[in-house]
């Protein structure tokens, strides 16, 4: 994949009055990546996000993007920009088409009708386009708001938490509009989530901040692989001989037995196979081997701590 | 021997001179009365204090007994009485009594002055004064105080329509010390900086009437008189 | 970009119902006036006149529409400024409370262009209020009473103006007025810049003109010093015009006070705007 860095955040600072939002946030996104921005409720994700596109000024720390910086050549950044922030907003007194006008007017591209109508097309809201806003559903906003980042033809698109609050069917479509902009048009996409599932679905990238500084940042496989998973073992008898045989076998594994047929192991995620060889050359029935801390768990972990 | 010739004759002179008073008024009157009705043409000059007006021209139509009216383009300010009020209150002579004050010179002609008062009680008019030419039968200048308007002169200056008793000039002095601005509707800017003006004392006010084209008993329908 | 949002603005001002509003209730107020003194002008004249008319008789047609577009005018001087602050103190707040703010702001237009380009509307949508408000008290009230002398009560008298010397009195008066009522709107924009809602703005607004007006009124030499300054003595400054003669050189002061305030607030708005931070 490309390495070429779209968006360099440094040491990134901002309090509101005595309270600090985001302490030290440093990140970046590649052309073409789709990025993970995690964090829980209140990390700071959102202050981050306004920070770069200069809703909110920083107190502290740099924003380059496409290699410029942030507040220097503002205009010129923001028209390759599209964006929603918190959740999109249109003027509920205007019709969808309006809306898409009105912001397409001011994002520093010529846009044409046709173009907007295909983007309503691509968001699936074509029919609906001369229907005010104030009617639509909360995943119709959703869809309108992504139209509308897309309307400018930017390379970069910022998403901030874009299925807060929708249904399952909505985030499924949300979920498969940004896996479209990735494929179909090759945009690089930062998105922010405090629920690893969305991230997991479609990130190839992600930073995982909390209390506003970042925590670790890299290719969403590797810091899955990288981590230990509790692997929970069903067998048909004897689970005290086999995590005795598996601790002979593996240096370093910590399990215990929480039933004569179950055990459950603290291993990294590589070493899975080798224990299920080992179990099986050991003549231990397996029924099943489950890995259950994802990413969720991860994260869980990580900001707890 | 010789002054008290003088004497006598200054005596006689002064008892053929003074004359009834009854009789001047009524003069005056009858030849106002040959008025059946005229319309003229008046520029209007009124310099009252507290009112900022300038020229206008208007026309004025009168039928007796006691019709009047105005017409004008713009806004004119005129007295309230004393164009057709006077000649109104004359014309019923046992409303009122006259008295003679004794004569004055106006201008270079000798005025016998009658006072008239009214004989009615509850009159609104106190008392008139009439500064009357005895000679040509017309009012030199008339005072009209009343209980309404304070003190209301006028005088009078004849031309052509002499014969009519109609004046082609004249000049109205009026007293303004009544006037009272209501406060809370001028209330405007820039008053902290100008003293604003009362009219405590006496201040009067003028308003000249110059009138002509006189179109005297041509006949003028009532209707013109009725409010539109 | 500036004239791109310009344009943005108007429409947004157009499709909103409270843009109609302000117009619509600056028609039936007007139009009750207008019918108020159809019906019984002559009592609302004799008021003025009261105490000139026992001693002189006013004749012609005073209860005219010149006299009308002035009774207009002096009572809703007192009113516009709640219309206008209704649409212009919800310009940057109002978008703030809905959300679109944030929307609009991460587009590549600065800052000071949003408020200029809000305050650009702000002004056409002040004047059409002014030139609608000059429409109906002026040529609907000429066509409803007739053309005629003017006749206004100042605080040193009666003044009669021709009516041939009226039309160019009430243009600058209207001129002066529509500065005036600039000064609402960018004082509502001003706090407009502070709020996130729609609310706080009108209200801080008619706030300041009421305490204004108050001190104004009052009759205290302490804020003898205060009152020149406040826009709000000067708000009534388009009656100067209907004086003879027209006091011009404190015509020129109001409205050079009044063109500080514009300038004033709407630096104080796009000061403010520029370093807000965009939370909502």
């Amino acid at each position: 994949m490309n390495q070429e860095p779209i968006i360099e955040v440094k040491g990134l600072q901002k309090n509101f009055g005595a309270f600090t939002a985001v302490k030290d946030v440093s990140f970046t996104v590649n052309k073409g990546d789709v990025f993970g921005f995690l964090g829980p409720n209140g990390a700071g994700k959102s202050t981050t996000m306004r920070c770069m596109l200069s809703l909110i000024k920083p107190n502290a720390g740099q924003i380059n993007i496409f290699g410029k910086n942030l507040f220097e050549a503002r205009n010129e950044i923001l028209a390759q920009v599209g964006s929603i922030v918190e959740k999109p907003d249109f003027y509920k007194y205007l019709s969808a088409r309006k809306n898409l006008e009105i912001f397409a007017r001011i994002s520093g591209a010529d846009v044409s009708q046709q173009t907007i109508f295909e983007t309503l097309d691509f968001v699936g809201l074509t029919g609906r386009e001369k229907d005010k806003v104030g009617g639509f559903s909360h995943g119709m906003r959703q869809r309108l708001g992504i139209a509308q980042t897309l309307l400018h033809q930017p390379e970069l698109i910022i998403l901030d938490e874009p299925t807060t609050g929708l249904d399952p069917q909505g985030i499924i479509e949300v979920r498969d509009l940004i896996l479209r902009l990735k494929n179909e048009q090759n945009k690089t996409v930062i998105l922010s989530s405090h629920q690893l599932a969305e991230i997991e679905h479609v990130a190839n990238r992600m930073v995982i901040i909390n209390k506003g500084q970042t925590i670790i940042e890299g290719s969403v496989s590797e810091l899955m692989n990288a981590q230990e998973t509790l692997l929970s073992i069903e067998l048909l008898q004897r689970a005290n001989e086999a995590l005795h045989l598996l601790q002979q076998q593996f240096s370093n594994i910590k399990g215990e037995v929480i039933s004569p047929k179950t055990l459950e192991l603290n291993v990294e995620r590589n070493l899975i196979p080798a224990i299920n060889s080992a179990l099986v050359n050991g003549g231990f029935a397996v029924v099943a081997l489950e890995p259950k801390r994802t990413l969720e768990d991860f994260f869980i972990q990580m900001t707890q701590n | 021997m010789k002054q008290l010739l003088f004497l006598s004759f200054m005596l006689l002179w002064q008892v053929v001179s003074a004359q009834d008073p009854n009789e001047l008024v009524k003069a005056v009157r009858l030849k106002l009365e040959k008025v059946k009705d005229y319309s003229a043409d008046v520029h209007i000059k009124a310099q009252v204090p507290m009112i900022k007006i300038d020229e206008v021209d208007a026309k004025i139509f009168y039928k007796e007994p006691n019709q009047m009216k105005v017409e004008s383009k713009g806004i004119a300010i005129l007295p309230k009485q004393g164009l057709g009020e006077l000649n109104n209150f004359l014309s019923n002579e046992k409303a009122y009594t006259c008295a003679l004050n004794g004569t004055k010179m106006l201008g270079e002609v000798k005025t016998s002055v009658v006072s008239v008062l009214p004989l009615t009680e509850n009159a609104d008019v106190i008392l008139v004064k009439l500064w009357i030419d005895p000679v040509k039968d017309l009012i030199l200048k008339s005072q009209i105080t009343s209980k309404s308007n304070g003190t209301l002169d006028i005088n009078y200056f004849y031309g052509d329509q002499a014969k009519y008793g109609l004046p082609y000039k004249m000049v109205f002095t009026i007293d303004v010390k009544k006037f009272k601005l209501p406060k809370s509707v001028a209330a405007d800017l820039h008053q902290n900086k100008k003293k604003p003006k009362t009219t405590e004392g006496s201040q009067t006010g003028t308003i000249v009437l110059q009138i002509s084209n006189y179109k005297v008993n041509q006949g003028i329908p009532d209707s013109k008189f009725k409010a539109n | 970009m500036l004239w791109k949002n310009t344009y943005n603005e108007f429409i947004k001002i157009l499709a909103k119902p409270r843009s109609y509003i302000g117009l619509a209730a600056l028609t039936l107020l007007i139009l009750i006036i207008l019918f108020a003194m159809k019906a019984d002008g002559r009592m609302y004249i004799s008021f003025v006149t009261a105490s000139f008319e026992q001693t002189l008789s006013f004749n012609g047609n005073i209860l005219n529409g010149n006299l009308i577009a002035f009774i207009v005018l002096q009572m809703l001087i007192v009113h516009i400024p709640l219309l206008v602050a209704l649409v212009t103190g919800d310009l940057l707040s109002g978008e703030a409370a809905m959300g679109t703010l944030r929307m609009l702001l991460t587009k590549p237009i600065s800052r000071s262009q949003v408020v200029i380009s809000k305050l650009i509307a702000a002004a056409v949508y002040t004047l059409i209020l002014v030139v609608w408000m000059g429409f109906l008290a002026l040529i609907v009230g000429r066509w409803m009473f007739g053309t005629g002398d003017l006749i206004v009560l100042n605080s040193d008298g009666l003044v009669i103006l021709n009516y041939a010397d009226v039309l160019w009195r009430y243009g600058l008066a209207f001129a002066v007025a529509y500065l005036a009522l600039m000064t609402i709107a960018t004082l509502s924009i001003a706090f407009s810049a502070f709020a996130d809602n729609s609310i706080g703005p009108i209200v801080s607004t008619m706030a300041v003109i009421i305490l204004f007006t108050i001190i104004g009124s009052l009759d205290v030499s302490v804020f003898d010093h205060v009152k020149p300054w406040l826009f709000t003595t000067h708000m009534a400054s388009w009656r100067s015009f209907f004086s003879d003669p027209v006091p011009w050189s404190a015509i020129w002061e109001s409205v050079w006070i009044l063109l500080g305030h514009n300038i004033l607030f709407v630096a104080i708005a796009i000061f403010k705007f520029k370093r807000k931070d965009i939370t909502t």
